[in-house]
């Protein structure tokens, strides 16, 4: 391969030598030219490709093969088809934890979404004061890794010492277990909302900047109330930068691992070891050494993924945002 | 950096003066959005208002650390959550992250493996996705569509998608408990990859590399005297991209190291929560507050000073991955 390439811009640079001192179309000689050299440019982009195929393609390669076999402790390693496939969907902690996940996004990334788009539209109109502080603010929570986030919130609600615990009693709400069965739940919304009403503020701050400010200009000439201007010509504008993060935050809800795994040392009654997908997984991976099972989990729950970014790309592509 | 080159010190300045412009801008159109739709004092008073509640929430959490660093135990638990309690042991709880408390691991050595990690494997990062960006950007050539389209799947592809994948080939090949194991997969960000090809479109002009070519430079010469130079505002953009992803990542490392002393500040941290309740140590829970508090101090810090790199766009692909 090197050796060819070689030839090709020795052959090159002869070409272009050549065409420097005959007198053709500059446009042709040019292009000629590229061609020429390009066949190097795949030694730019192989270092890539290689770290790809080794710890992207052959980890979900080897999954699939995996996910098809079996191992008994007598017999060894057997192929079994989709056996592990059907023992996952027959599994109900397996489905369940999607479920949960499910209903986990479609509550916590309105409400979210709606905070972020309320504050984003107040400091781009500029009603806030201060809102360049407020915009830093509100931010910070995205360089605490989820980790510490968890490990925060579970001190502050924790059933005996937690401030927050006191609070509610000092409210009248004596003996709130905010990590208690019925709580577990909400409490998990609040703590992803603190970590990431911020960077979706700022990116539909960004998106709500772009609008162009003529539209506006021309919404307020014709006699648009504030409200109108708001729901009426910005949130259609920035209607694909909601979509977009709509999707990227149902894939992270999808995930959701590090918050559950962490509060579950405090609250063990309340988070199962099936909570979520993802913890289904690591468990049945991990914790169980059920290999061949958790690949055939770890494949299904990989093409889910795949399939919501895949309808994200595609709905994006319609409306002619990237080609 | 600006002074060994001036080619980037001159747009960094106009752009500085970019930014002032368009805070002025942004200022008179706030003051006549509110005089335009006749927005009242009270309205403006409300709104900030509401901005201070979420502040709160934002900041009660970072807050409560700060001051339960300074605590020892007991206090923790029994003084008001809110304010700072006699002993006051700040120095103490911070000397104990030199220590091995609980017999789990000492807080030192897991911020030394994260910055180990989180610097080879952002370094790596950035190098693949400049080089990468670079050759898609500037060349074609046999299967770079499919290259491409490769690196397009990968998007789709979240690496914790990939962990336990990547945790069946590492125990078959004996890569559990190897610091590669985690370097070297983090190393892959296709986000990178399209941020730099769409940068270097935009920041590395054609004409300037067949200049260098028609003068006889060579393409490695080429990518690093030339196209790199320009290349150091997207660069830093993948570099922190990645850096904090690695720095963050959770399930990757609890998954491949079952060795305490390998583990990342986020794993060595999330031990500590779990065994809390059941240590027995007195200075469990102030460690694990202490650890925390001193784990988010320098992320804090880095992401207020480096605030320009995060627009739109790059931050999109931090949460891709």
């Amino acid at each position: 391969m090197s050796i060819t390439g070689t030839l090709r811009t020795v052959r090159g640079r002869a070409l272009r030598s050549s065409d420097a001192q005959r007198p053709v179309e500059p446009g042709h000689s040019h292009t000629n030219w590229v061609q020429q050299r390009d066949g190097r440019g795949i030694w730019f982009v192989v270092p890539f490709v290689i770290a790809f195929i080794l710890f992207t393609l052959v980890p979900v390669g080897y999954s699939i093969y995996t996910s098809l076999y079996n191992t008994r402790l007598i017999g060894g390693t057997v192929f079994s088809g989709f056996q592990n496939y059907t023992a996952t969907f027959q599994a109900g902690a397996f489905w369940s934890g999607f479920i949960r996940v499910i209903i986990f996004g479609a509550i916590q990334i309105p409400i979210m979404l709606a905070i972020a788009f309320f504050f984003a539209t107040m400091f781009d109109l500029g009603i806030a004061k201060w809102g360049g502080a407020f915009r830093t603010i509100f931010f910070i929570p995205f360089a605490v890794p989820a980790v510490v986030a968890s490990v925060m919130w579970s001190f502050l609600l924790e059933p005996q010492f937690g401030p927050f615990t006191h609070f509610a009693s000092a409210l009248g709400f004596q003996g709130t277990n905010f990590l208690g069965t019925s709580l577990i739940f909400p409490t998990l919304i609040l703590i992803v909302i603190w970590e990431w009403t911020g960077y979706n503020m700022v990116i539909l701050f960004t998106a709500l900047k772009a609008v162009p400010r003529e539209v506006i200009e021309a919404a307020v000439l014709d006699g648009a109330s504030l409200a109108k201007v708001v729901l009426r010509v910005k949130l259609p504008l920035v209607r694909p930068a909601i979509l977009v993060l709509v999707f990227l935050n149902a894939i992270g809800a999808l995930q959701l691992f590090t918050e559950p795994l962490i509060l579950q040392a405090y609250a063990p009654q309340s988070i199962s070891n099936n909570w979520t997908p993802t913890l289904y997984l690591y468990n049945t991976a991990i914790g169980g050494q059920q290999y061949n099972l958790a690949a055939a989990g770890a494949v299904i729950f990989g093409l889910v993924i795949v399939v919501v970014s895949l309808v994200s790309l595609v709905s994006r592509r319609r409306r002619g945002e990237f080609a | 950096m600006s002074v060994i080159n001036p080619g980037v010190s001159a747009p960094s300045a106009t752009r500085a003066a970019a930014r002032a412009r368009r805070r002025e801008e942004r200022e008179l159109e706030a003051a006549t959005t509110i005089r335009i739709f006749g927005i009242r004092r009270r309205t403006v008073a409300l709104v900030t208002g509401l901005c201070i509640l979420f502040a709160l929430f934002t900041l009660v959490p970072i807050a409560w650390m700060l001051i339960n660093s300074t605590k020892n135990q007991a206090n923790i638990f029994e003084s008001f959550g809110f304010w700072f309690a006699r002993p006051f042991v700040l120095l103490h709880n911070f000397k104990m992250l030199f220590e091995n408390v609980d017999g789990d691991g000492t807080y030192i050595q897991w911020l030394g493996n994260t910055a180990l990690y989180a610097g080879l494997g952002g370094i790596g990062a950035t190098a693949l996705s400049a080089l990468g960006g670079y050759g898609f950007a500037h060349f074609k050539f046999r299967g770079s569509k499919l290259a491409f389209s490769l690196v397009l799947a990968a998007l789709l592809v979240p690496i914790a998608a990939i962990t336990l994948p990547l945790y069946f080939v590492y125990a078959k090949v004996g890569l559990i408990n190897n610091i590669w194991g985690m370097i070297l997969p983090s190393m892959v960000s296709p986000v990178g990859v399209l941020l730099m090809r769409v940068y270097v479109s935009g920041s590395v002009p054609r004409e300037l590399i067949d200049a260098a070519r028609l003068d006889g430079a060579s393409e490695p010469r080429i990518f690093f005297r030339l196209a790199v130079p320009l290349m150091v505002p997207g660069l830093t953009t993948v570099l922190l991209l990645s850096v904090v992803g690695i720095w963050n990542n959770y399930f990757l490392p609890l998954v491949i190291f079952s060795k305490n002393s390998m583990y990342p500040l986020t794993e060595g941290l999330g031990l500590w929560a779990s065994h809390a309740s059941t240590s027995g140590d007195q200075n469990i829970y102030p460690l694990l507050v202490i650890g925390g508090f001193v784990t988010i101090i320098p992320s804090i810090a880095l992401f207020l000073i480096l605030q320009r790199y995060w627009r739109g766009g790059a931050l999109l692909g931090s949460f891709a991955n």
